[in-house]
Formats: structure tokens, sequence, C-alpha cells
């Protein structure tokens, strides 16, 4: 192998089978994604997904540029994989629909606060609030850090906002102050509160039978042709 | 720790590396080839056919559509089951037996079995208060309403799914009914005397 | 002593020490500029590591001010170590190697130290972008798009400079390490160019983004550092011990099974991706068993007869543990992608552990027993030792031990973690409890790599002054000392 050109060919080749399996095979099958219309119950409305609201847009650019990825992930796996699902973090897998929207995409590979795939159902925008100013107000041994600097302290004007965050004792700040959100706050909230992944799709859908049994019932025979689209409910 | 390798008095470093041409040991392309028997393998029962529609657990396009609900029943049925999961579990419990202080059993309920499901749909929509009289007992505790939160299609299903779970075994309520019962309208929670009073349809 | 090098293919003789003593000039001042900002920004990484960690002790730590929060830290500690620290020394390093198994002299040093100076630029540029918030959100890929170019353009003049060093080689038999350094400097380009435009100029729809950004990620660490790595583990153990490398042709299978079976993988086993492009990274990454037997037979068969001489050689000691850190490295991800394995270990402080061996155990080990070698020659001060024996001891043992306790502590604490997680009988507070203690032990490791490094930059600044001085007292006093 003493042959520069024939070793740089080489190179090419092993380079472009990986290039083609991670990059352009995918690229190739999913890159024109669109929103799906393969829905098995429970979406609300035909089509999934749906874009997201302005503000919650602008709160995904706040979670990108803190970098919240870092400890939390965005990809329920379905049960065989763990136990996300049996843990309520969503009634089924995650799959490439569900972030045809986003722009970063940001899965997230650790899991030092929980999945927020579909936060948006268990909690609301006061509460994340209240957990980004101060995790412990809501989970008492929280590790998660405080952002304060998301949020304004500042003399209460006569009366208080209506923004202001109700903070628990001992929490509360000094008596004449409140906390009041920033709008990157604001629009963090938004977009955390947007997170869920809606609905049963063809690729993940329902548990038919209790979970547990893998025994198709005794009508079930594998249908004729793998059907491409099921009718739209 | 000395610094230097080499004794060498002029301090000239050792020549470069070569390598000798031994050949490869056949135990490593036996390992070789194994793995690479293993890989192909694997890959024709997990790479569902390298097909986009196929996510892990399931292996292929055909297993991914038999895990799909069959029938507009069937998809009813979750659609019932989605909602009551979500938000009836809470005070009737999944099981559907209620509990004690919190909300009456729906499992063998008359009420819930009744040939027509108009009353039940009429408690769905605008809960209920007061006494009632549930399997031979009496409850009286409240319900909220529910008919600002779902649609007629959403809780024709979610009574579909109460009436054909558990053991109970009725006839599936179409959106149909329950828009009816909504036309009705009502001011308030209903009450046991003010439902017996509805013609069963 | 001085003879020509003759350009013509000759089997390998002892080359000509004129010709050792240009390759040594021409490299000296873009390898010391390369070494040097490399180990800087290693030690700054190693800095906001500890920020980082800290915080697992004292969530508050920091918290008032959105620069220091934890996700902008572990960006900021990532792109340090691997642009600032990896890519620098990886490529200082193979340029070495290139001209000394080429045995010719770097190609236009002018130009790579050009691309050297645009390189710092640029990861400082991306570092504050980083702290200021503008990260693109990609993991081991945060640097914005407008620092894109910069880092693509000065990679290419430092990356090109060695292809034409490799160009104009007297040597024509090639040394297993020249395929990997050449193997490393294509890897970079690609994969670069390839996700910077996927991911920032014309970004692709959806979770593709999330497949591109893994399959970077993968490697940029497999394959780019640890070309680099594995090229001075092959170059160094046969050179140091005085014997010949075991097996050109297992060297040649490790070589090309690595480049084809390394380059797959990357992506976490419940990705939401469909099952074949899952399947395809767990089979890439299971038959990287190949090149993982093949790179241990080949080096313990070099090594077998002569044990003892480990101990002869501090740039030995740095590389044998390097080369162990790699084995057990790539065991650790062979094991850790099996799916039963994977559905206990993904997302939890495992897959950092595995990171941690890989960059701080391997890599970093592979290059400083190079540049302990290198410097001196570069700076023609071999004989007496340049290196202070008690910083250089404590170097290797801080960082030893260091890397030892935070592997062993995250290993533990991930695999505990992985095993709570997977049972929803555990609320997800108490599986986070369960981890803290493993991350609080594992903070006096990091401590002790950044102390071990401290020390390596004394000795290093130490040198310079003392080989500046020396420099002086020769050149003022008249005197000069002939060279060898």
């Amino acid at each position: 192998m003493n042959n520069g050109p024939l070793l740089f060919l080489g190179l090419f080749v092993t380079m472009a089978c990986s290039w083609l399996s991670f990059v352009m095979g995918p690229q190739l099958q999913m890159g024109d994604m669109r929103p799906t219309t393969n829905i098995v119950v429970g979406a609300s409305g035909q089509i999934y997904p749906h874009p997201e609201p302005g503000t919650a847009h602008q709160g995904a650019e706040v979670y990108r540029a803190n970098g919240c990825a870092a400890c939390h992930t965005q990809q329920v796996r379905p049960r065989d994989l763990g136990s996300d699902i049996d843990r309520g973090w969503g009634v089924r897998r995650s799959t490439a629909y569900d972030y045809l929207y986003d722009q970063p995409v940001m899965l997230g590979s650790q899991r030092v606060g929980p999945d927020l795939a579909n936060v948006g159902k268990r909690m609301d925008t006061i509460s994340i609030l209240l957990h980004l100013y101060e995790p412990r107000t809501i989970t008492t041994n929280s590790i998660m850090p405080p952002f304060p600097f998301l949020f304004e302290k500042r003399k209460i004007q006569g009366v208080p906002s209506a923004d202001a965050l109700r903070l628990p004792a001992p929490f509360t700040p000094t008596p004449g102050y409140e906390i009041v959100p920033r709008p990157a706050a604001l629009s963090l909230a938004a977009y955390v509160a947007s997170l869920h992944q809606d609905g049963y799709l063809f690729e993940a859908p329902p548990p038919l039978r209790a979970p547990g049994g893998t025994n198709t019932p005794a009508s079930a025979p594998a249908p004729a042709a793998a059907p491409t689209n099921s009718p739209a409910k | 720790m000395s610094q230097n390798v080499t004794n060498n008095p002029a301090n000239r470093d050792n020549d470069e590396p070569r390598a000798v041409d031994v050949t490869v040991p056949i135990w490593l392309v036996l390992v070789f080839g194994l793995l690479c028997y293993w890989g192909q393998l694997y890959l024709c029962n997990h790479a569902g056919g390298f097909d986009k529609q196929v996510y892990a657990p399931y292996q292929t396009v055909d297993e991914v559509a038999s895990m799909n609900p069959k029938s507009d029943t069937d998809k009813f049925m979750i659609m019932g089951k989605d909602v009551f999961d979500k938000t009836c579990t809470a005070c009737h419990q999944p099981n559907g037996l209620g509990k004690e202080g919190i909300a009456p059993p729906l499992v063998g309920s008359e009420w819930v079995l009744a040939p027509g499901p108009n009353r039940i749909a009429h408690v769905a929509l605008y809960g209920l208060t007061g006494p009632i009289s549930v399997k031979g007992k009496e409850w009286n505790l409240t319900m909220v309403p529910w008919k600002d939160t779902f649609d007629d299609e959403h809780i024709a299903a979610v009574l579909t799914y109460v009436r054909n779970t558990w053991g109970n075994k009725a006839s599936p309520v179409k959106p149909e009914q329950v828009a009816a019962a909504r036309k009705e309208g009502h001011s308030g929670p209903e009450t046991s005397p003010e439902l017996l009073k509805l013609p069963v349809q | 002593m001085s003879v020509t090098a003759s350009p013509a293919q000759t089997a390998p003789r002892p080359s000509p020490q004129s010709v050792r003593t240009d390759i040594e000039v021409s490299c000296r001042l873009p390898l010391l500029g390369l070494f040097g900002s490399g180990v800087l920004w290693l030690l700054l990484g190693l800095l906001f590591a500890l920020i980082a960690t800290l915080k697992f002790h004292n969530p508050r730590f920091l918290s008032s001010e959105a620069y220091w929060t934890y996700g902008r830290m572990h960006a900021a500690h990532t792109t340090a170590l691997l642009y600032g620290f990896g890519v620098q020394t990886a490529l200082g390093v193979g340029l070495w190697l290139l001209c000394r198994l080429g045995r010719a002299p770097l190609a236009a040093p002018g130009v790579v130290l050009v691309g050297i100076a645009l390189w710092n630029t640029a990861v400082t540029i991306g570092l504050i972008a980083i702290l200021c918030g503008d990260s693109t959100g990609f993991e081991s890929f945060e640097m914005p798009a407008y620092v894109s170019a910069m880092l693509f353009v000065s990679y290419l003049l430092i990356a090109l400079c060695g292809v034409l060093t490799f160009h104009r080689r007297a040597e024509g038999n090639l040394y297993p390490s020249q395929w990997f350094v050449l193997g490393s400097f294509f890897w970079f380009p690609w994969i670069f160019s390839t996700t910077s435009m996927l991911l920032l100029c014309l970004p692709v729809r959806g979770v593709m983004q999330s497949s591109v950004a893994w399959w970077y990620a993968h490697n940029f660490s497999s394959i780019f550092l640890g070309f680099a790595g594995l090229a001075s583990i092959f170059y160094f153990i046969p050179k140091l011990m005085n014997r010949p490398l075991h097996s050109y042709y297992l060297a040649a299978m490790a070589f090309w099974t690595l480049a084809l079976f390394g380059s797959w993988g990357g992506i976490p086993g419940g990705a939401p991706l469909p099952s074949w492009i899952i399947s395809l990274g767990v089979v890439g990454t299971v038959l990287t068993t190949v090149p993982l037997l093949a790179v241990a037979a080949n080096l313990f068969h070099t090594v077998r007869h002569d044990l003892n001489a480990l101990d002869n050689h501090l740039t030995l000691r740095f590389t044998y543990v390097a080369l162990v850190f790699w084995l057990l490295a790539g065991v650790q991800q062979i094991v850790g992608v099996l799916p039963d394995v994977s559905a206990l270990t993904d997302y939890t402080w495992f897959t950092v552990a595995h990171w941690e061996l890989f960059h701080y155990g391997f890599f970093a080990f592979a290059m400083f027993g190079a540049i302990y070698y290198i410097v001196p020659r570069l700076l023609d001060w071999v004989n007496p030792p340049m290196w202070s024996p008690g910083l250089v001891k404590c170097h290797f043992w801080l960082t030893f031990v260091g890397i030892l306790i935070s592997y062993l502590a995250l290993l533990v604490g991930g695999v505990g973690q992985g095993f709570l997680l997977a049972n929803p009988k555990y609320s997800f507070a108490q599986v986070m409890m369960s981890t803290l203690m493993a991350l609080r032990a594992g903070t006096p490791g990091d401590l002790f790599i950044i102390i071990g490094t401290i020390f390596f930059l004394l000795n290093f600044a130490l040198l310079l002054l003392r080989w500046g001085f020396r420099y002086w007292v020769e050149n003022s006093g008249g005197l000069r000392k002939e060279r060898l």
C-alpha cells in the first residue's frame, strides 16, 4: 500500500460508504418528509405535526442558546427499549414526524434531567416559569441550576405586575420586590409548554393488546399488502 | 525516569520503524467472517427492510401494519380509551370500579349498560350532582361537565369504550347520539330524578 | 556528517542527519505553535469542565450570569477540547510523522503558521460565541456558522501542507502510521464541510439533522482523532522499543476495517429514526471488534519480548497507556451498542464515561507521548534531557489517576443510573439522586487532570525558557555548538 493516489481512493470509498449510510441514504428517504395524514386516532386535526406558534419558536432559540439539550432529551423510546412510556413521558415512541418543524433538532443525549418530549402535557407555563427561576420550588432536591438571569427583580411600583412569579417561601423576594419573567423566559416557557407528541401514527401505533401480550388475536392474519395510507379519521 | 532511550553517545535516534511481513492470523480472518455473517443476519432481522416506516422494535412494515387497528371500531375504541385514560381514570379508576367517596363504578352499572346511551351522554356532557343509585348502592357526589372540553366524537368514543370494556357489553355510541343529547341542552349538572325522566334512547 | 538526501526510493536505511535536521527546523515553529496552543486550549476546556462538575455539588454555583450556565460550560468544554486541543495536536503529530517517515521537510511552514493563526482565531471567536449564547445546538459541533468557513480554510492550509510533504517524500515505502495520518487528514474536511452544509447553511429537514450530527460526532472522534492517536502509537511503540512492527498486514487490516466500520455508528438505540439506520450503526460498531483485535495482536506481539522497556522511556509510558485506553474504550463502545445493553445505558453517564476515556485517556495520552518526544527534537536539544523529570512524573501520574477516578465514577454511576431508569417504580428524582455521589466522586479526577496539565505547561514553559536562554548564550557568545 505504497501508492498515494490508491490510498486516497481507498479512503474515499470507505468514507463514501459511511456517508451513504448515514447522510445520503436517510436524506434520500426522508429528506422531503411532509406532515403525515397517517394518523390513528387521538391527534387533534387531520395532519401531524402542526407548526409551533411564534413565541414557542423563539423559545426554541433560548433553549438552544442555554444548552438545555446538555441535560434533557426530547425523545421517547419504545416500550422494549426503555421505561419512557411506563414513566408517563409519552404515550408512544417518538418518530421522525415529531421533529419535522424543529430547527435545530435538539434531541439531546443525556438524561441528567427528565425527558421533555411531552412535558407540555405535564407542566403548564406558570410551573415552568417557577421551575426556571428556582427549580427547587417544583422539585425539592433538584440539581437543575436556576436561571435567574432570565428574570428581573424589580421594585413593586404600586400594584404587583400580572406576570410576577408567585414564589413559595423561602424563595420569595425581599418585601417590596417582585420577580418578573423577561421576554426570553416567557418565550422559553411557551416553547417548553408546547412540547408534546400527540396521537398515534402508523409508524407508532397504539398498543392493541395489553402490555406483555405478544400473540395476535385469532382473527388477525397478516394483511395482504402493506398499506401506506390508512383512512384518516 | 530517564528521558532518552538510547545509550548511544552520539545521541542518534533509532531508525524509523519498519513493519515485518507477517501474515494475518487465520483466527482473525475467521472472526471477521463470523462477524460479517452475524451482521447480515442482524440486518435481515432488525433493519426493517430499509423501510422508513419501520421503527424499532418492529421488524417489517407488515408487522407495523398488523399492529395498527384494522377497523373503524377498533380506532374508535382506542380513541375512547385515550380519553378515558387521560380524563376519567382520576375518579372512576383505570379498572372502572370507581372508589368510595370519589366516583361510582362503571363496571356492570345499569346506567352504562342501558340499551340507549342518551342518559350517560347527558351525564358526560353536563355532569351530575346529588344522590344517585348505582348497582343498588347510593352515591352522593359531584361530577364536572365535559361538554366544553370534548366534542361529540370524543364523548361518543369514551362512552363506547366504557360500554365495551371490563366485561361490559353494549351497543357502541354514535357521535350523532351525543349531538342529540347536546342539543337537548341542560343548565347546570344533571340530577338522578331528571335523568330518570329521560326516556332511554 | 552531512550527506545530501537522495530522492530515489530506497530500502529503509539510517537517514542522513542533515535531512533530519531540516525536518526538525522546518517543523519547529509550526509544531510549537500547534502543541503550545493546543495544550492551552486543553487547560481552558478542563477549567470549563470543572465549573460544570462543580455545579453538581451546588447548582447555585455561578448561576447568576448566563455565560456560566451548565449548558454553555458543557458546550465550551467540548469545543475547546475537540477543536482547540484535538485538531491542533492531531495535525501537529501528523505533520511531524509525515515528515519523519517520508524523510522530507515540512512543505511551506509559513502557510502552516498562517493556518494555525487563523484556526486559533476562529476557535476563539467560536468559543466566545458559545458563551454568549450563539451555539448551534448540536453536540460536538457547537461553533456557529460564521466561523465554519474560517475553520475549514485554516484546516486546509495546514492539512494540504501535510499532503504536499507526503507528495515530496523521499522514502517510497509507506509505514502504517502514514496511512493513519493521511486518513485522519482526509476525513475531517469531508465530515466538517458536509455537516456545515447540511446543518447550518442549507439545513436538512427534521430528524435528519440528528442523523448527520451523530454521524459527525462519531466520525470526528473515532476516525479523525482515533487515527491520529493510532498513528502515534504505531510509530512510537516499535521505534522506541527498537523492534519492528510485528505485522504489516495486520496493520493494513486494522486500518481498512477501522475506516470502513469505525465510521458507522454513534446513534443511540432508541433514537427516533427508522430502525435501519440504527441497525447499521450497531453492525458497524460490533464489527470494529476486528480492528480492535488486529491492533491489539499486532502491538502486543511487538512488545511482548521486552516489557521492561516501558520503564525506560516516558513517551512509551504515555503511548502504551493510550493503547490500553483505546482498547478499553473500544470494548466499552461495542458492548454499549448491543440493543439489550444500550436500552440500559443510553442517555446515562455511561456514554460520558466512554467519551472521557477516549478523549482524555486515549487521545490526550497518545498526543502527550508524542509531544514529549517531538519537542526536544524540534529544538535540537535531546541531551541533556530538556524536560524536568519531576514535573513529567507528576503530569503522568496525576492525569493517569485522574482519568481512572473520573472514568470509574462515571461508569459506575452511569450503569447504576441505567438500571434505576429502566425500572419505572423509581421516580426520576430517585434516579437523579443516585447519580449524585458518583458525579461528586468524579470531581477530584477532573482536578487531578487539570493539575497534571498545569505541570505539563510549566514544564513546557521552563523548557522554552531554558532553550531560549541557551540559544541566546550560543549566538551572542559566538560559540557554535556542533550540530548533531
